[in-house]
């Protein structure tokens, strides 16, 4: 009953989705099939030994095949989608073609810049938290090393951090080599969103007021007891949005990646940019940067409604 | 039996001195209010009874046991932890600003120092909270948060928060001065009946009208230093110390 009466009450997203459930189901029953795409090639092309498909790509939703003869570098592009077998070998067309054929690698990167980005930004969070503590931390030692940390890692530059933890460490010892790019790509990137967000963390911690500390002291409860269970706490609400800038730059950040040639969204642009000679497969990428984006931007404001109860 | 007792406490800001030579005594069951110009060192005075501000120079008695020693601006006998925690919750604190919790609930404010520092069960933490509630007339706002609270119910809470510690004395500062006027009757009331049940109460306030029908003594502060030291109507009729006739004067 209870999932009746959530629907009726935001009616108007719902019908969003179930527009969009109507439109992908059409386009999933009325999608020509691959072997049907296959067959549409030239006789020419068919007539070549062993396999004369060279790409293809099956959406669900549409599909696209494309047939290249090596020698001649000839090639035929068909793209399947509503019942209807489309030849894509020039114009509008070819593009379409061509960035159908694009997005698995382009989805592939996408995927390795989102989980490069999201594993380093909650270890460079945790890291910062403790930065911060330390920062403020009584103990002059302790608080004079984290600022030197922040100071280093916020002062020089990303790019830098990144090359002398992949190709600088080997060098000074190869126990200290990280073979593994994007285990290598992550260590820079937490260490680094570890400074930025450690100076978020400080500033909200302070922003915090100072009748919270005393009523807590007041209250018999330890420093660390204050922080954990009345400081913190009312930091996260103050956090998030500029957690969520700090997570869209990091985001963007990663893609000096392909600088160390991890297949990042970047990279995989790239790549795919100078085989074909062309910029076309910027506007495709950079479109998912966006979509990215916008999840996540969506992911964050949920996420800041939820905590905004106590305002 | 005297449940606070100060010897010659001293407090400086570099070369200001804010507190000169306090000495003073509060026996269980007194209801003593420090009233004085702005800026006389009441709240500080207060607020160092339970550390909150470090005096420089002085002694703190707690019911006759020893909470703080300092001389020149270095404590001299540490006491134990333990100790520490157990005189200083002898003392319960009410803010001006009411300093409430604002990410947690009213019954949450009310229960999160029993649960953390006396490890009481959150059951009995709760049950206590509810009496409490019921005690400040507010117990159908447990579940609200501090925000949806006007400020006279947040004072309220901050009492109750206060109480839940199950403190031998109060310490108010000034806690009807950051409130719209018709909201100040509802927590003297609440002040005034915790009087009648019998606990001991120090309050820095500005309402007089308080200090006249409610307390057994009036501090009188100026200047960092307590000029007198007088029954309410003694002190109201017929003050002796002249800084502190100027003063009534002034308010009345």
């Amino acid at each position: 009953m209870k999932i009746v009466e959530y629907v009726r009450a935001h009616k108007k997203p719902f019908l969003w989705i179930a527009a969009i459930v109507v439109v992908l189901l059409i386009l999933v029953i009325t999608k020509p099939s691959m072997e049907t795409l296959r067959t549409s090639m030239s006789q020419e092309l068919r007539d070549l030994e062993g396999n004369h498909v060279s790409s293809e790509v099956n959406l669900g939703i549409a599909g696209a095949v494309r047939g290249k003869v090596q020698r001649t570098a000839e090639s035929e592009t068909y793209i399947g989608v509503l019942g209807m077998v489309i030849q894509a070998d020039e114009g509008i067309a070819k593009t379409a073609g061509d960035v159908l054929l694009w997005l698995p690698q382009l989805f592939r990167g996408a995927v390795t810049t989102v989980e490069l980005s999201v594993v380093a930004m909650l270890a460079g969070i945790v890291l910062g938290v403790f930065l911060a503590l330390g920062k403020i931390s009584k103990n002059k030692v302790v608080s004079k090393l984290c600022s030197a940390y922040i100071f280093f890692f916020r002062g020089t530059p990303l790019l830098m951090q990144l090359f002398f933890i992949y190709y600088g460490l080997p060098t000074i010892s190869m126990s200290l080599a990280i073979n593994n790019k994007f285990f290598a790509a992550f260590v820079a990137f937490a260490l680094n969103f570890g400074a930025y967000c450690a100076e978020l963390v400080r500033a909200a911690i302070q922003s915090i007021d100072k009748g919270q500390f005393e009523a807590s002291k007041a209250l018999g409860m330890t420093g660390t007891q204050n922080m954990r269970l009345v400081i913190l706490p009312q930091t996260i609400r103050r956090l998030i949005p500029p957690m969520s800038n700090e997570f869209i730059m990091a985001l963007k950040d990663v893609s000096l990646v392909s600088l160390i040639a991890l297949s990042d969204l970047t990279h995989v642009t790239r790549s795919i940019s100078s085989s074909t000679a062309s910029v076309t497969v910027f506007i495709p990428a950079m479109i998912i940067y966006l979509i990215i984006t916008a999840i996540f931007t969506f992911i964050f404001n949920r996420i800041e409604k939820r905590f905004s109860i106590y305002d | 039996m005297p449940l606070i007792r100060t010897e010659d406490v001293c407090k400086s800001f570099g070369k200001l001195q804010v507190l000169k030579n306090i000495n003073v005594t509060i026996n269980k069951g007194e209801v003593i209010s420090i009233v004085g110009p702005s800026g006389a060192g009441k709240s500080t005075f207060l607020r160092s009874l339970n550390q909150l501000e470090k005096i420089t120079h002085g002694k703190i008695f707690i019911d006759d046991q020893l909470f703080l020693h300092r001389e020149h601006d270095a404590t001299v006998h540490r006491i134990h932890r333990e100790e520490y925690i157990r005189l200083l919750l002898e003392m319960g604190m009410v803010f001006q600003q009411f300093n409430l919790f604002p990410h947690k609930t009213v019954l949450q404010n009310l229960t999160l120092a029993p649960i953390n520092v006396q490890k009481v069960t959150k059951k009995a933490a709760e049950e206590q909270a509810r009496d409490l509630l019921a005690l400040v007339g507010l117990t159908d706002k447990a579940d609200e948060y501090p925000s949806r609270l006007s400020g006279g119910q947040k004072q309220r809470v901050a009492i109750a928060r206060a109480l839940a510690m199950n403190p031998k004395i109060m310490l108010f500062d000034e806690p009807t001065s950051a409130l719209d006027p018709e909201l100040v009757g509802e927590v003297l009331g609440v002040m005034r009946k915790l009087a009648q049940s019998g606990m001991t109460m120090i309050v820095v306030t500005h309402e007089m009208s308080f200090a006249k029908d409610v307390c057994n003594r009036v501090l009188f502060m100026c200047d960092g230093a307590v000029a007198e030291e007088n029954t309410p109507n003694e002190f109201f009729s017929n003050p002796k110390n002249p800084r502190a006739a100027q003063f009534l004067q002034s308010i009345l």
